[in-house]
């Protein structure tokens, strides 16, 4: 080895002094301690004290500081509970059932509790269907007004102290009969326990009392085919729908089920539409009305006229005989849609079907005659399965009462029925309440009757309950817990059983009831699981008819209706029906789909009227929400209210709803709201039936204003291509007609390549895998708002109250778009669901300066809230007006806590409801419809776990999925099998339009265009302008 | 000889003024005390001020749902209000930089105060886009910068990022304008002052100015310089705010016109807010020589002109909108006029067209009372416009179903009145501590526009061609030297 010098520099090489002396210095340059480091040492306070100080303040900090924090304890599962994955929605088949209203439905719940209603599919009764009403429940499962303990005399009690002292009291009524008074019921078991309560307790009887009657068309038929009953009733098979006052799409009978059916004849599949003509007579613009073909106005007392004249029109066109004595009408229009109706009906034999909003028995005779006439009798009305949607008969209230009074009755036990507040002559009822020994009230709200009662046993909600129904015979449908009772709650059934000194165990009860009708518990779980049970074959029959429609006839006509200048109507609204869920906010700020108010009931005047007292609405005050105050005397009663001009009411009848003012103890949200107008509805003497309206009424202005909160002020469309329409005559001449300068244009730039070739800046988006895309039938959309509501549900939209609906400041995500055309006095109406189009080249897009809102690979536009500032420019610039701001803090997500609570809206309770899947929105954020963006992620969660792609109706919005009509076809436009993509196939030269296309703005939402089936010369109609332009 | 100006020439400064007597005049009510009459104005525009900022805690404390604004009309008095103070700033730029580029002598006597209006307009405006966020605790998103959310970048797509850099710019360049021309005034300001904090503060404020040559070549290049910077500025700015709307979709904001149209807008009411200032100034500060009534009508002439611009850009808007034959946009017009705000269209109209038309009266230009009242009206006017181009496009704009009226609330009331608050109290503050006019520059005119200069230019105008000829060359030869 050799010794090879290796040097790292010349001063190493030649070793100087300079070099040697740093090598021996570790530090070459002066430590920068300076002084400081003696003074350190010489310090009072060495080092370890300082230490010590040190860790004895920060110790003492920590201590201090944690004993302000709150402890939180998220506790894991140490038995993971069957079932509950958390994230992992479950559902449950169950029924929702109230008052006589039926809709299976299918419960959707997040770790524990219930969020969201959807429509069961597999009925076949409501196929999938739900109403506004149906959504909103599941918001009352957390109503903190709900009653939350048993109660005696008002206190607090326990279950064992409130059964000992009813059970005593029962016994000890000196003979006195016992009364259950209920609103109709229908599940069979609950009856059987009824059976059975009344077998224990021997002087029991069980009386159903209806809010809103059918005592009428009960009588009517009992009279004509020997059976107290309601036939099912297929408007699907009709091609001619005679109403008459009943607003079967909103509000009568079952609505869920008739729009589903009245929807199948109105769809259009192809070139030559066939569609259902539909003419409605009624007293007041319902949505029925709003959705007939032609309709008729007319004063309530003229119904009897109309249904004999209507009769007699039909007879003679089939050469049937004719009533005698029938009284003449004096009005031309209704003797032309008299006239118009017959035509169409007597057309259509075996294809008609005629129905009735009347409580008279004695008219319903007469309509069940024509309709046998008609041949209805098993193709349009089934009495194969008869329904039980309403039992009630009015006489058995009036005898109950009037018993009360005399001190007969001993004890009065009330499940479902509130007399106190919806009974006319609710003071009467409270004091006859005072003359029976043991009142008890199963309600589960505070209601106007529970508090005048001694005892107070509060029954669970439907989604904590277990229950059966038997919406109609033959056809059985189930109701199970989706939760723990949250409150000291007990089913009303298991009252009943403790009453009767029995176990109280409801499901055990039920169990056994049903077991052996399906067939062991594998059958009963399976009905559980499904919901329903249905027959296999359904034969639609008609019953022997033997109603004396003679007799009848010569009964209404020898009556000289009464009748003022001015009469009344009192009407159900699509959202607040009898006043039963009159606490659920949802309900209450859901738009009237026809006057479109929030919050309030009010008096609806024609404009012919309204010009009469000297109100006009015109151009420069439609939007001035401050509405005058009338006074309404009829009947020697009266009630201040604020008028609602609204188009299509007749001149000489006024509508008030029922259904508001209720007492404060109902809870926040219904309290104080609206007037009760249920005082006004009467007994008559001669029809042992609850009417609904009064002859004579004046109507004075009080000078005051009182403000209504309306979200949509302008009725008309100003004839832009928002809505296009057109009638089936038209439509089967020239399919393409409506929307034929829509293609056109497209045709001018580039036709299929529109988008890219439509403007000066072609570069879009790519959609390299799905596209979602929406289809709304303008067609089948009767405007009910069932979506409105299950978007709120979905979507956690907020609550903003009366004040600030008046503010413009409400926040629904799907709004229906109501415009009036034609006269005012009976304009046509159109229905428009008008949500976030998620325009493929949306203005709302390049406008956010922070790029708070996107557009996602799949077509959707997406909002950013995180990244939202709120400067309101993309609310500005969207031509379609969806977007909505977060004015307030209207759900408690900013830290300000500056909270504006509507109805109990942001209570711990209430907030259960809220779903976990979508952003509670801080104040300050814009928000718009998201397509249920969660839900689409879900479903594409579901496929890929699958490992297979997304399937068609896998992904489903919420809007959609509510809809009773199925007028939204959604799905992924990419996949030409699906759905959405056919839809559009099939109407691509017919039907097919979106909404301001010219603008370019690519919606992902199209409209298919209305068709009307009347008549071209009666479709143009010009406006009469004396009426509004004052 | 060199002050040469015709005597056709109405003078800039009347009286007899030498240069010592323009800087007593100007500089000495700075050194007073100030008056009971500054003392009351000052209270009220600080009360105004404090309102403001009550109804902007009030509204972000609560949020914008206090305001009137709603689903549909989403802008109202805020961005009326931004766009009215942004435009009233334009007359000061205009002043000082366009002017200055066009020679125009008579500027010198009321740039300084329509620089510094310029300036306190913006700071209002501002604030503005800033308060009207729904979270403005966020509102530092809106600007570019760096940060650990991954790519994510603010949108330059949008007229409103645009608007953030185009009034900041515009306030970075104002201020350096203005705060520039100050420097040589501060500096006597320093050098008279007595007290010992005025020496120190105005000290500060005049970065050392000595007045030497090379300084004032400086001072001037830079002026020339910012000059140049500004003059796009005073077409840019409102070109870039009226892209807020002319770039979107809604009938009544879409127009190409926009650019010119704003600030032509913004001209005719930035001058009308420097005569409301002005007159006051001039009479409560005795500068009525320093603004005189040819500075007056001077500038009426310009919101003749600028109103003239306006006015056809209204009758283009109805005209296209009829010649487009596009429903909306004709549906927006009828809407504007015949709709429930037609009034604020009649407002409109009065104010802006049909009022300035008295200026063409030569006795009404230079009738002091009939212009201050001329101002606020032409004020009025600009403020509707802004209004009921945001208000009255959106109020019915495609979607019937959503029409609505529009009411203001209180706290936008109180917004509003804030910013005047703001307004005053910087103005006030200004006035009594700084020169509302600039000396240095009009001692700068003084010998070529002074009144007594111009008298004794008389027995000039009685030379021939020739002889005056030979005496300019002559004098040019002596200086020379």
């Amino acid at each position: 080895m050799s010794e090879k010098k290796y040097w790292k520099g010349l001063e190493e090489l030649y070793n100087t002094p300079s070099y040697q002396k740093t090598v021996r210095n570790e530090f070459p340059e002066k430590l920068p301690f300076g002084e400081e480091v003696d003074k350190l040492m010489q310090a009072k306070t060495p080092r370890r004290d300082f230490l010590k100080y040190l860790g004895f303040s920060i110790t003492a900090a920590t201590i201090a500081a944690s004993c302000e924090i709150q402890v939180r304890k998220v506790i894991p599962y140490v038995n993971k509970p069957v079932d509950i994955t958390p994230g992992v929605p479950n559902y449950y088949a169950s029924t929702y059932v109230q008052d006589g209203d039926y809709c299976p439905v299918v419960v959707k719940t997040r770790d524990g509790r219930p969020i969201k209603i959807e429509g069961n599919t597999s009925s076949s009764i409501t196929k999938g269907g739900t109403s506004a009403v149906v959504q909103a429940s599941v918001l009352s499962l957390y109503d903190t007004a709900r009653l939350r303990y048993p109660m005696i005399q008002g206190k607090e009690a326990t279950w064992e102290e409130l059964d000992k002292a009813v059970v005593e009291g029962l016994r000890n009524l000196g003979g006195l009969p016992i009364v259950l008074l209920t609103s109709t019921l229908m599940s069979p078991a609950t009856e059987q326990l009824i059976q059975e309560f009344a077998a224990k307790y021997p002087n029991t009887k069980h009386v159903t009392y209806d809010a809103i009657s059918y005592s009428g068309l009960l009588l009517a038929n009992e009279a004509c085919y020997g059976k107290r009953a309601i036939p099912s009733y297929h408007f699907e098979n009709a091609q001619a729908i005679v109403g008459l006052g009943a607003d079967f799409l909103g509000t009568w009978l079952s609505p869920v089920e008739f729009a589903n059916q009245y929807a199948q004849t109105r769809k259009i599949k192809g070139k030559k539409a066939n569609i259902s003509r539909h003419i409605q007579f009624e007293s007041y613009l319902s949505l029925t009305g709003a959705n007939a073909d032609y309709r008729y106005t007319h004063r309530p007392s003229q119904l009897p006229a109309i249904v004999l004249n209507l009769y007699n029109a039909v007879a003679l066109a089939l050469g049937k005989p004719a009533l005698p004595n029938v009284p003449t009408l004096q009005d031309d229009q209704l003797q032309k849609g008299i006239q118009r109706a017959a035509k169409l009906l007597a057309a259509h034999p075996g294809q008609a079907l005629v129905v009735c909003g009347s409580n008279d028995p004695r008219i319903q005779i007469v309509v069940n005659g024509l309709n046998e006439m008609l041949g209805a009798a098993g193709k349009t009305i089934d009495w194969n399965a008869p329904v039980n949607y309403r039992k009630g008969i009015d006489s058995d209230m009036q005898q109950l009462v009037a018993d009360m009074e005399a001190g007969k009755i001993g004890a009065l036990l009330i499940y479902g029925a509130n007399p106190a507040y919806d009974y006319y002559d609710a003071a009467r009822f409270a004091e006859a309440l005072k003359k029976v020994k043991l009142t008890l009230s199963f309600n589960d709200h505070h209601d106007e009757t529970t508090v005048l009662c001694q005892y107070v046993a509060p029954d669970n909600h439907y989604l904590e309950s277990w229950g059966d129904a038997e919406p109609k015979a033959g056809y059985y449908s189930f109701i199970q817990p989706t939760i723990f009772p949250l409150f000291k709650t007990r089913a009303f059934q298991e009252s009943l059983l403790s009453f009767m000194g029995e176990t109280p165990d409801w499901h055990a009860y039920l169990m056994k009831y049903w077991e052996p009708k399906l067939g062991g518990l594998v059958s009963w779980e399976e009905a559980l699981q499904n919901g329903v049970i249905e027959p296999k074959q359904v034969t639609l029959a008609g019953l022997p008819f033997k109603g004396d429609v003679q007799a009848a006839a010569t009964q209404l006509a020898a009556e000289k209706p009464q009748s003022g200048e001015l009469e009344l109507v009192l009407y159900e609204k699509v959202a607040i029906r009898n006043g039963r869920p009159a606490n659920n906010p949802w309900l209450q700020e859901m738009p009237d789909p026809i006057s479109k108010c929030t919050w309030d009931n009010y008096i609806c005047v024609s404009p012919a009227l309204a010009w009469k007292l000297g109100i006009s609405i015109n151009r420069f005050n439609e939007n001035d929400l401050n509405r005058p105050v009338a006074k309404l005397t009829a009947a020697g009663k009266e009630i201040t209210l604020p008028v609602l001009v609204l188009p299509g009411m007749p001149q000489d009848v006024v509508a008030v709803a029922v259904g508001y003012g209720r007492s404060q103890d109902v809870g926040k949200a219904a309290g104080g709201v609206g007037k009760n107008v249920y005082p006004w509805a009467y007994f008559n003497n001669t029809t042992q039936t609850f009417h609904y309206y009064q002859p004579a009424v004046t109507l004075t202005l009080t000078g005051e204003t009182y403000p209504l909160a309306i979200t949509q002020t302008h009725n008309s469309f100003e004839g832009r291509p928002i809505i296009l329409e057109t009638t089936q005559q038209q439509y089967n001449q020239d399919p393409g007609e409506a929307t034929r300068e829509q293609r056109e244009e497209r045709e001018r730039y580039g036709g299929d390549q529109y988008a890219t070739e439509g403007t000066l800046y072609p570069n879009l988006y790519d959609f390299p895998g799905l596209k979602w895309g929406m289809s709304i039938d303008l067609n089948s959309c009767i405007g009910c708002g069932a979506c409105t509501i299950a978007c709120q549900a979905e979507n956690n939209v907020a609550v903003v109250g009366k004040d600030q609906v008046l503010a413009h400041h409400e926040m629904h995500w799907i709004r229906i778009d109501r415009y009036f055309s034609g006269d005012p006095e009976n304009p046509q109406v159109v229905f428009q669901p008008m949500l976030c189009q998620q325009c493929d080249n949306a203005p709302c897009e390049n406008v956010c300066p922070v790029a708070a809102t996107t557009h996602s690979d799949e077509g959707l536009n997406q909002m950013i809230y995180n990244r939202c500032i709120g400067t309101r420019y993309c609310m500005n610039n969207c031509p379609y007006k969806v977007r909505r701001f977060n004015w307030r803090d209207w759900q408690g997500a900013t830290s300000f806590g500056q909270i504006k609570d509507t109805g109990d809206m942001n209570s711990d309770l209430t907030r259960m409801v809220l779903n976990p899947d979508v952003t509670v929105r801080t104040r300050g954020v814009m928000e718009k419809c998201s397509f249920c963006v969660q839900r689409l992620q879900d479903a594409k969660l579901a496929a890929k776990k699958a490992g297979r792609p997304l399937m068609d109706g896998e992904a489903v919005t919420a809007c959609q999925q509510a809809c009773p009509t199925q007028a939204i076809v959604f799905g992924n436009v990419h996949d030409s099998g699906a759905a959405i993509s056919q839809v559009r196939a099939e109407n691509k030269e017919t039907r097919l339009y979106y909404v301001l296309d010219d603008l370019h703005t690519l919606p992902n939402v199209n409209y298919l265009v209305k068709v009307v089936n009347k008549d071209p010369n009666d479709f143009y109609v010009e406006p009469v302008q004396h009426v509004l332009g004052k | 000889m060199l002050h040469y100006e015709s005597a056709v020439r109405e003078p800039l400064i009347n009286g007899t003024k030498d240069y010592h007597q323009v800087t007593e005049d100007i500089i000495s009510p700075i050194e007073k005390k100030p008056g009971k009459l500054w003392w009351i104005a000052l209270g009220f525009s600080l009360t105004m001020l404090l309102f403001g900022v009550w109804s902007v805690f009030w509204e972000v404390y609560f949020g914008i749902g206090v305001w009137g604004e709603n689903r549909t009309v989403g802008w109202a008095w805020d961005i009326t209000n931004f766009v009215w103070w942004v435009g009233i700033g334009h007359a000061g730029t205009l002043i000082s930089a366009i002017l200055l580029l066009f020679r125009q002598g008579w500027r010198t006597g009321v740039n300084r105060a329509a620089e510094a209006m310029t300036i306190f307009a913006v700071l209002c405006a501002g604030q503005f886009p800033v308060w009207h966020m729904g979270r403005v605790w966020l509102a530092f998103f809106i600007l570019p910068y760096p940060n650990s959310r991954g790519p994510l970048w603010v949108n330059f797509n949008s007229p409103l990022l645009w608007d953030v850099f185009a009034v900041s710019t515009y306030l970075t360049v104002s201020i350096l304008f203005w705060y520039s021309g100050l420097i040589p005034d501060v500096a006597t300001l320093r050098d008279r002052a007595k007290k010992k904090f005025a020496k120190f503060f105005y000290g500060l404020c005049s970065f050392g100015w000595r007045g030497t040559a090379k300084e004032w070549q400086r001072l001037e290049s830079l002026g020339l310089l910012l000059a140049g910077l500004s003059t796009p500025l005073v077409l840019s700015v409102h070109s870039v705010v009226s892209m807020d709307f002319a770039t979107s979709v809604i009938p009544g904001w879409h127009e190409t016109i926009f650019p010119p149209y704003f600030v032509a807008g913004a001209i005719f009411s930035g001058f009308a807010m420097v005569q409301t200032l002005l007159i006051i100034t001039r009479k409560i500060l005795h500068l009525e020589d320093y603004v005189t009534l040819g500075h007056i009508e001077a500038m009426n002439k310009i919101i003749m002109l600028t109103g003239g611009i306006v006015a056809m850009a209204y009758i283009t808007e109805l005209f296209i909108a009829w010649y487009s034959n596009v429903v909306y946009e004709q549906g927006a017009f009828w809407w504007r006029i015949l709709g429930p705000y037609w009034w604020a269209y009649i407002i409109l109209i009065t104010c802006n067209v049909a009022s300035p038309q008295l200026f063409w009266f030569k006795k009404l230009r230079r009738n002091i009372p009939f212009t201050f009242f001329m101002s606020i009206v032409v004020n009025i006017g600009m403020w509707f416009e802004r209004f009921v181009i945001i208000v009255l496009s959106l109020y019915h704009d495609y979607m019937p179903s959503a029409w609505v009226y529009y009411s203001p609330r209180w706290p936008e009331l109180g917004f509003y009145i804030g910013t005047f608050g703001l307004f005053f109290t910087c103005y006030l503050l200004f006035a009594k501590y700084f020169p509302v006019i600039a000396v240095w520059e009009i001692r700068s005119v003084l010998k070529t526009s002074g009144e007594s200069y111009k008298q004794k230019m008389a027995a000039l105008e009685q030379q021939t061609t020739e002889e005056f000829i030979q005496e300019v060359q002559h004098q040019h030869a002596l200086t020379a030297h």
